[in-house]
């Protein structure tokens, strides 16, 4: 097993996450970094902890045990309150936004531009939103920041809810499953996004089962099985067939694979 | 329109072009006043109150010719039935469909609102009769808040469906109410529970409308305001169309449930006390009808089942059309089935053409 090289450059940390549910130990003793402008693959099978451990990175759920440190500084709790501050953004499969709101709404949500007494600037956010749409992102076919979202395509919902995280200079940016539900385009769109973002000094965490897309982009991959981190390693020190390896076989897999391969 | 248009300067995010799944589409964008028109009637739409509202205002139409046509036979434009049908029984209801309409846009339902009306009202008179109306108007907005909040309390630490949750206190509240009361009918005594001020507040007749009528402008003004234009109503839609998403973008999904059902809860004790002022008395056990109502209400004026979607202004249009439709059957002097018929014709209609319009409004 080979771990890449660790530096204190990094964006995030984690050490030796455990989780459990009541008996159920769903991630065990899981440690990696996060560098600053990169894109990290998180692979595994279903079930591996991939959900769990994208819930904790994002402070939505809380570990059981195990250190979060983020570029430098340690946090004992972690929480969304934290994790917003921090500019942790996660885009969850199918839903980062609200099919029955507009886009600019969307692009707003909780963080609304408000008077005093919390009455939304409507114009204003509908103005910044379509100049958010012309300058963050271009994407076919919207034609207002006022439409809805639910008359949008896959691709489309994706794309603004990526412009909504670079438009509020989020520095980390966890994507779960994001092309699942993509037509091809799409997801040639969305994978180009992800390696832009890196000029923009945004990381990446791309969550995803398809071993295809994730080598496209990531400039490193996580195997995740049964709970465990098996591989962490650089893209050019592995090939998308010892994933394939890591991800159906476990370690195990990883070993085999190796021993196989002549070098 | 290419990626060759009007830009100085690119996009940050741009989509490899051989994918063509990028393209500058910003001209379409900008219109005059006319486009605008056009957005706003889309973004009706998209809520799901136009059509309705079209329908609405066909039927006042239809009506009122037909009243002018033949004022004896059907006196939809008499004072009498503007004044005490349409001025007293479209607020009452149009008050609870926003109340129930709020609580669909969060997500979720409350089917004891007919026995929290119930028992609120009966609180509101005795408390009335026995310390003065002030005391009673408070009385009754705390009970309609509180057995609201406890509904949502019950919903957000068990996360049992709303549904049920509140199928069971409503049983619960019915119960409550005989308890507390007993079945005789609690009533407000002139010089005791009531007396001319709280009447022209709450059921006063001006002519051609009723003090309820105002009560349902303000309230109605007062909802668009927080629902539709407040940061808080923002993250109603926000949650109760996608919690998920809401939660990862730090809105705490549990203080926006509570939140709701309180406002539903305020609504609701409010109107128990229109009803109590209106009537004078109100029997424990008669309000459960009001509950499926007020939800027809605001299913009728495009409110999703799912939530997330919804408007006032349709839970108003909702109530009113039902109150209407139900009002020109009377005055046609239809059978009472009619009425139960095309109430619930109008209810399954609304409701398959949401469905629709999930779909397909944008």
């Amino acid at each position: 097993m080979t771990t890449a090289t660790t530096t204190d450059d990094y964006l995030l940390r984690v050490e030796g996450i455990t989780k459990k549910y009541g008996q159920n130990t769903v991630l065990k003793d899981v440690s990696f970094d996060i560098g600053k402008s990169e894109v990290v693959g998180l692979l595994g099978d279903n079930g591996a902890g991939k959900s769990t451990l994208v819930k904790i990175m994002s402070g939505v759920v809380p570990m059981t045990s195990g250190a979060y440190s983020w570029d430098g500084e340690k946090y004992d709790s972690v929480n969304r309150a934290l994790t917003e501050r921090l500019g942790v953004e996660t885009i969850f499969q199918d839903s980062a936004l609200v099919p029955g709101m507009s886009i600019s709404r969307n692009i707003f949500m909780g963080r609304e531009i408000t008077n005093k007494l919390g009455f939304m600037k409507i114009k204003q956010m509908d103005e910044i939103a379509t100049h958010i749409l012309d300058t963050v992102v271009t994407i076919e076919g919207i034609k207002s920041s006022r439409q809805l979202v639910q008359s949008l395509s896959g691709g489309q919902a994706q794309a603004v809810a990526i412009a909504r995280a670079v438009h509020f200079k989020r520095s980390l940016l966890i994507l779960d499953e994001p092309t699942s539900a993509l037509a091809v385009r799409a997801t040639e769109a969305l994978l180009a996004y992800l390696t832009q973002l890196k000029g923009e000094g945004v990381s990446s965490v791309l969550v995803t089962h398809n071993l295809h897309h994730a080598f496209q982009v990531c400039d490193r991959h996580i195997v995740m099985n049964h709970g465990r981190k098996i591989l962490d390693v650089r893209r050019e020190d592995t090939s998308v067939e010892e994933l394939t390896a890591a991800v159906v076989e476990g370690a195990e897999g990883v070993r085999r694979f190796r021993e196989g391969k002549p070098l | 329109m290419t990626q060759t248009s009007n830009k100085t300067q690119g996009p940050i995010l741009a989509a490899p072009l051989e994918t063509g799944a990028i393209a500058n589409v910003n001209g379409a964008q900008r219109g005059g006043f006319l486009a605008r028109i056009g957005g706003n009637l889309q973004y009706i739409r998209g809520r799901g109150a136009l059509e309705i509202g079209i329908i609405f205002i066909a039927l006042l139409v239809a009506f009122s010719i037909a009243s002018l046509a033949s004022p004896t036979t059907f006196p939809f434009l008499s004072q009498q039935n503007l004044s005490a049908v349409i001025s007293q029984s479209v607020p009452v209801f149009g008050i609870l469909g926003i109340a129930a309409g709020i609580l669909m846009v969060a997500g979720e339902f409350d089917l004891s609102l007919g026995a929290n009306v119930g028992f609120s009202a009966i609180i509101f008179i005795r408390t009335s009769e026995a310390f003065g109306w002030g005391w009673g108007i408070l009385a009754a907005l705390l009970t309609g808040t509180g057995i609201a909040l406890l509904n949502g309390l019950i919903v957000v630490v068990t996360r049992i469906p709303s549904f049920i949750a509140t199928l069971g206190m409503g049983f619960f509240w019915v119960g409550a109410a005989i308890f507390v009361n007993g079945t005789i009918a609690p009533a407000l005594t002139e010089g005791h529970g009531t007396d001319s001020t709280l009447v022209a507040l709450f059921a006063g007749d001006y002519g051609f409308f009723r003090s309820q009528l105002v009560w349902l402008l303000l309230i109605g003004a007062a909802a668009w305001a927080f629902l539709h234009r407040h940061r808080r109503g923002n993250h109603i839609f926000a949650v109760g169309g996608n919690q998920a998403a809401a939660k990862a973008i730090s809105i705490n999904p549990v203080f926006v449930k509570l939140m709701s059902f309180a406002i539903f809860g305020l609504l609701v004790g409010f109107t128990s006390i229109l009803i109590a002022v209106q009537t004078s008395s109100v029997q424990p056990g008669t309000t459960n009808d009001f509950t499926l109502m007020a939800i027809a209400a605001a299913v009728v004026g495009g409110c999703s089942l799912n939530g997330g979607r919804g408007s006032v202004i349709g839970m108003v249009i909702g109530a009113a059309l039902i109150e209407v439709v139900q009002d020109g059957l009377i005055l046609a002097q239809a059978p009472g089935f009619y009425i139960q018929l095309f109430v619930g014709l109008i209810i399954v209609v609304a409701a398959i053409f949401n469905k629709l319009m999930e779909g397909k409004a944008s």
